[in-house]
């Protein structure tokens, strides 16, 4: 069982697999946890959403097409994440239970980074840097969490129409820092 | 993957404990390298369990209602039928098909077995209606629990019909070219009047709704031909070749009058004896 990858996990839980179930709990829901944490600042919300996330895992796992189709496990896992927490912010805002804001990673200077430039990439490294803070939250859920205009905008609390200019924003400021 | 390549200690304990003077082109390279890497995963597991006693707490939390969710909540199926397959069969198709084929059985049986009180085959007298089991299923409220959204679809209407009324023929007839392999009845004997009830089913479906149309013409089909023909041990008339012609006519009437009321198949009808 801990030789297997997460994949192989996912495709044992579509079997009914507890153990599997327990193991790929074992190993995601830390990462899953902090970086849920990491956009919502409300602790009971993202036990919520992780509580539906893992839930809908145990639920379809024989819907997970695999890497066969391009998609990682991880990926896939993160994927629900992201959409039952644009799910819990619309129904806290229905409800009128204005969730506590996300958090905003500011531009404090830190210590050691070099050796994080390995992992980005110098060029983009700078370009990121480069951005305002609200055009790098805007950047940040549409393609690092894969999430669509609206639940960009749901996710920040800005209109969609705010969204779309930030997102165009941004990307010419990319491309201008890239090339 | 070597070494360097790897999220430094440091950050990731940052990254663990939401540490807010990590600069977001950080944030991303750890979050990115995260969603691929497994050892860093591992990794940021630990530093969760030292670093992060919210995070911890949180994940103990979620693991233990987890625990009675699961036993609770039933998971899909693993297998579904083919894509492809369910885009062209109607809903319960499986099942009306091993009854078809029973009933080719039985027939099959019957000829075999008791060649000398039967002349007729019985595999001749049942074919043409044959497909009419499957073809009760192709628009109906009572099988189908999609049926009031297929209706809605842009697809609904005659062309959806017409599309799972094939994938009906798709399986009988070769069935029924086996069957009549076995026993000796030709296919050009049995192949227009099958089709003939099969778009008579579906025009007459127009009117009255398609399973009681289908009922309708099996019934009459039963009484009208195979029990004179079981009773006298002759064979019918209507399935002799010399009239084929009047089949063939037929098909095409009932063609032109499917045509003209095609969009009866897309009206969602309240009266609920139409649909059952």
């Amino acid at each position: 069982m801990t030789s297997m990858d997460e994949e192989a996990l996912v495709h044992r839980i579509a079997r009914g697999d507890r153990a599997a179930f327990d193991e790929l709990y074992r190993r995601t829901s830390p990462w899953l946890a902090v970086r849920l944490r990491r956009r919502c600042a409300d602790d009971e919300l993202v036990a919520e959403v992780m509580q539906e996330t893992y839930l809908a895992i145990w639920r379809a796992a024989a819907s997970f097409s695999g890497a066969s189709v391009g998609g990682s496990a991880v990926g896939w896992v993160w994927t629900i994440a992201a959409r039952r927490l644009v799910d819990a912010l619309r129904r806290r805002a229905r409800e009128g239970r204005l969730p506590l804001a996300t958090l905003a990673a500011p531009d404090a200077p830190a210590a050691e980074d070099e050796a994080l430039e390995a992992l980005l990439g110098a060029e983009l490294d700078s370009a990121v840097r480069l951005l305002s803070p609200d055009l790098r939250a805007v950047l940040q859920a549409m393609v690092l969490d894969g999430l669509t205009v609206r639940e960009t905008a749901v996710l920040l609390g800005v209109p969609e129409g705010t969204v779309k200019t930030r997102a165009r924003r941004a990307r010419i400021a990319l491309r201008r820092a890239l090339s | 993957m070597n070494d360097e390549k790897h999220v430094p200690a440091a950050a990731l304990r940052r990254y663990a404990t939401g540490d807010p003077r990590s600069r977001a082109d950080q944030v991303w390279a750890v979050e990115a390298h995260l969603e691929l890497c497994a050892r860093c995963r591992e990794r940021l597991g630990e530093a969760v369990t030292f670093h992060s006693p919210e995070t911890a707490a949180l994940v103990a939390q979620v693991q233990t209602r987890l625990a009675t969710e699961v036993i609770r909540s039933p998971q899909m199926p693993t297998y579904r039928m083919p894509r492809r397959v369910s885009r062209w069969a109607p809903p319960g198709f499986w099942a009306r098909l091993v009854m078809t084929l029973l009933v080719l059985g039985a027939a099959i049986g019957l000829d075999l077995a008791g060649s000398s009180g039967l002349p007729p085959s019985v595999v001749l007298l049942v074919a043409p209606v044959a497909p009419l089991l499957g073809v009760a299923a192709v628009w109906s409220a009572g099988l189908d629990p999609l049926h009031e959204l297929v209706v809605a679809s842009p697809r609904a209407g005659l062309f959806l019909v017409l599309r799972r009324t094939l994938a009906v023929l798709a399986a009988v007839i070769p069935a029924l070219a086996v069957a009549g392999w076995m026993t000796g009845a030709s296919p050009a004997t049995w192949l227009l009047p099958c089709l003939a009830f099969t778009a008579g089913a579906l025009a007459l479906g127009e009117l009255i709704g398609l399973r009681w149309a289908a009922a309708a013409l099996a019934i009459m089909w039963t009484v009208g031909v195979i029990t004179p023909s079981v009773l006298t041990a002759r064979a019918p008339w209507v399935l002799e070749p010399t009239s084929l012609p009047y089949w063939a006519g037929l098909i095409g009437v009932i063609a032109v009058a499917l045509a003209l009321r095609r969009d009866a198949y897309k009206e969602l009808r309240s009266d609920s004896w139409f649909v059952r």
